[in-house]
């Protein structure tokens, strides 16, 4: 296709955009009202996601090795498990280092564990973190099989019903995204075919010179994205204006002990208007598409 | 050339708007087609533009037969055509002159052969002075022009005219008559649907007439009659 006519195809989208103002405008709000819902709730996912995978790097398997190793043994056990695959890191905790641990954590109530020093009941341990905690169950299967192990842990039910919930809330939210696309496109081709429906004459004498097919729709189409992309651009705007002062208000609400971490304001962004603005031009283009379709036939 | 070949179509509901029709149209002819209302002229006319498709029989422009034609290829075939209709149908919105290079402009026709060929189109039309007016500010007479310039402006071999004048006085016809016969004495084929007994009876030039979907009259240098 000729520069010349995709210059031609600009040209004729802004002069359309121009000329049928309240169409347009009623279009990019249509655009602008699914894209901010979507938005919304892709900020949500977002984070849910984030916490999610927060959640999922918190993971970690103890293991538990035999009383009076020497230092070589624990450093090359050490080795062998952070070569495993799935690992991400392994650190060794002696029992001395736990019971200073286990301490600290009771505070006041630190007098129960006096006099164990001399006796401590804990064991030496080695504690792995994941690259992917549904890896959990083949990393410990290889290391039970070590010698010197004495028992491998982790929280095998609460790992697998947090993987359920994030995979839930993945696949869910993607349904969810899929079905306001869909209505969205769905709305979109409805109010372009009013603008189509303005410029049917204009259609008709392109057809009757000897237009191509491509080149009457390409005005259409590039006005559906130039829609889309508008509509994309104040949603982003709006989310992240909100978003902005939403970490704000959450963050000065004294929530007690439970800790809310939100994504920044930046990597939400990154994320939200690299999609808006993908899913702003599909629905735009094929909406535009779709309503043009029946006009062609002359 | 023009040549239809025992040519049917039907439609939808069953009625039969054509039915074996056969004519052979030479390159530099002028050919009236004369009708009642409801006779077939604008379904003759659709097929040679393949707004439609004919059930059988075959239809040859310019030595290709149109019938095998595929949708794609269809924008090229109109572009050998120029087609004027009673009702003008310019772009209220565009001047003559845009309205004009509209045409080119949708081929994709360089920007330099429509700064040439615009202005010499429009005076062949005597529509010079007038080139920066609106649709709405000329008279029907000259809007019919526009489209006359605007059907011609791509240099095609035939010209269909469904009811030129149809929305025309006496007067006004005759212009658009003159102007027909200039664009068909420089070489280019024109077939004109029309109802205008005057015209035809004076024009002396080769009329078809159909009747129900069928040819009952194609004469050299033929009247009106009905």
């Amino acid at each position: 296709m000729k520069i010349r006519t995709i210059k031609y195809f600009i040209r004729q989208s802004f002069s359309s955009l121009w000329r049928n103002k309240a169409m347009s405008v009623a279009a990019v709000s249509s655009v602008f009202a699914a894209l901010l819902v979507i938005g919304i709730f892709l900020t949500v996912v977002l984070n849910i996601d984030y916490l999610a995978t927060r959640l999922e790097s918190q993971v970690e398997i103890k293991v538990y090795v035999n009383d009076g190793l020497s230092i070589e043994v624990i450093n090359a056990m050490n080795k062998d498990i952070r070569e495993l695959s799935g690992v991400k890191d392994s650190t060794f905790l002696s029992k001395e280092k736990a019971l200073e641990d286990f301490t600290e954590q009771l505070g006041e109530d630190s007098n129960l564990l006096d006099g164990l020093e001399e006796d401590n009941p804990l064991a030496d341990s080695f504690i792995v973190t994941l690259d992917d905690p549904r890896m959990a169950s083949n990393v410990t299967t290889a290391i039970s099989a070590m010698s010197n192990v004495e028992n491998v842990v982790y929280g095998k039910e609460e790992l697998e019903k947090l993987l359920n919930i994030t995979y839930l809330l993945r696949v869910g939210s993607l349904t969810i995204v899929v079905i306001l696309v869909l209505i969205s496109i769905f709305i979109i081709s409805n109010t372009i075919k009013l603008t189509v429906f303005a410029r049917r004459k204009e259609i008709g004498i392109m057809k009757y010179v000897g237009a191509t097919d491509g080149f009457v729709k390409g005005p259409f189409f590039a006005e559906g994205i130039l829609m889309g992309l508008l509509g994309s651009i104040v949603s982003i705007t709006i989310i992240c204006i909100g978003y902005h002062f939403g970490i704000h208000y959450i963050k000065q609400q004294s929530l007690g002990f439970i800790s809310i971490t939100l994504l920044p304001i930046s990597s939400v962004f990154y994320n939200l208007s690299f999609s808006l603005v993908l899913i702003g031009i599909i629905i735009g283009s094929l909406g535009s598409l779709i309503s043009i379709r029946k006009f062609l036939r002359v | 050339m023009i040549e239809m070949i025992n040519v049917s179509k039907k439609f939808g509901d069953g009625f039969r708007a054509l039915h074996n029709v056969s004519i052979k149209i030479e390159n530099g002819e002028f050919v009236f087609l004369v009708g009642q209302s409801g006779a077939g002229k604008s379904t003759l006319i659709k097929l040679l533009l393949k707004e439609i498709s004919a059930d059988s029989g075959s239809i040859i422009i310019n030595n290709k037969d149109i019938s095998k034609l595929k949708r794609r290829e269809i924008p090229y075939l109109r572009r050998n055509i120029g087609v004027v209709f009673q009702d003008f149908r310019l772009l209220q919105d565009k001047t003559v002159y845009e309205n004009v290079a509209f045409a080119m402009e949708v081929i994709e026709a360089p920007a330099k052969d429509i700064r040439r060929k615009v202005p010499i189109i429009l005076s062949l039309v005597g529509l010079s002075k007038k080139s920066d007016l609106y649709p709405h500010q000329l008279s029907g007479g000259e809007q019919q022009r526009v489209s006359l310039a605007r059907a011609m402006v791509n240099g095609p071999s035939i010209l269909i005219a469904d009811e030129p004048t149809g929305n025309l006085d006496p007067d006004t016809s005759w212009e658009i008559m003159k102007n027909l016969n200039e664009i068909n004495h420089r070489g280019t084929t024109v077939l004109m649907a029309t109802h205008a007994k005057d015209i035809v009876d004076s024009m002396k030039k080769r009329v078809i007439e159909i009747e129900e979907g069928k040819v009952i009259r194609d004469e050299k240098r033929g009247g009106y009659e009905i």
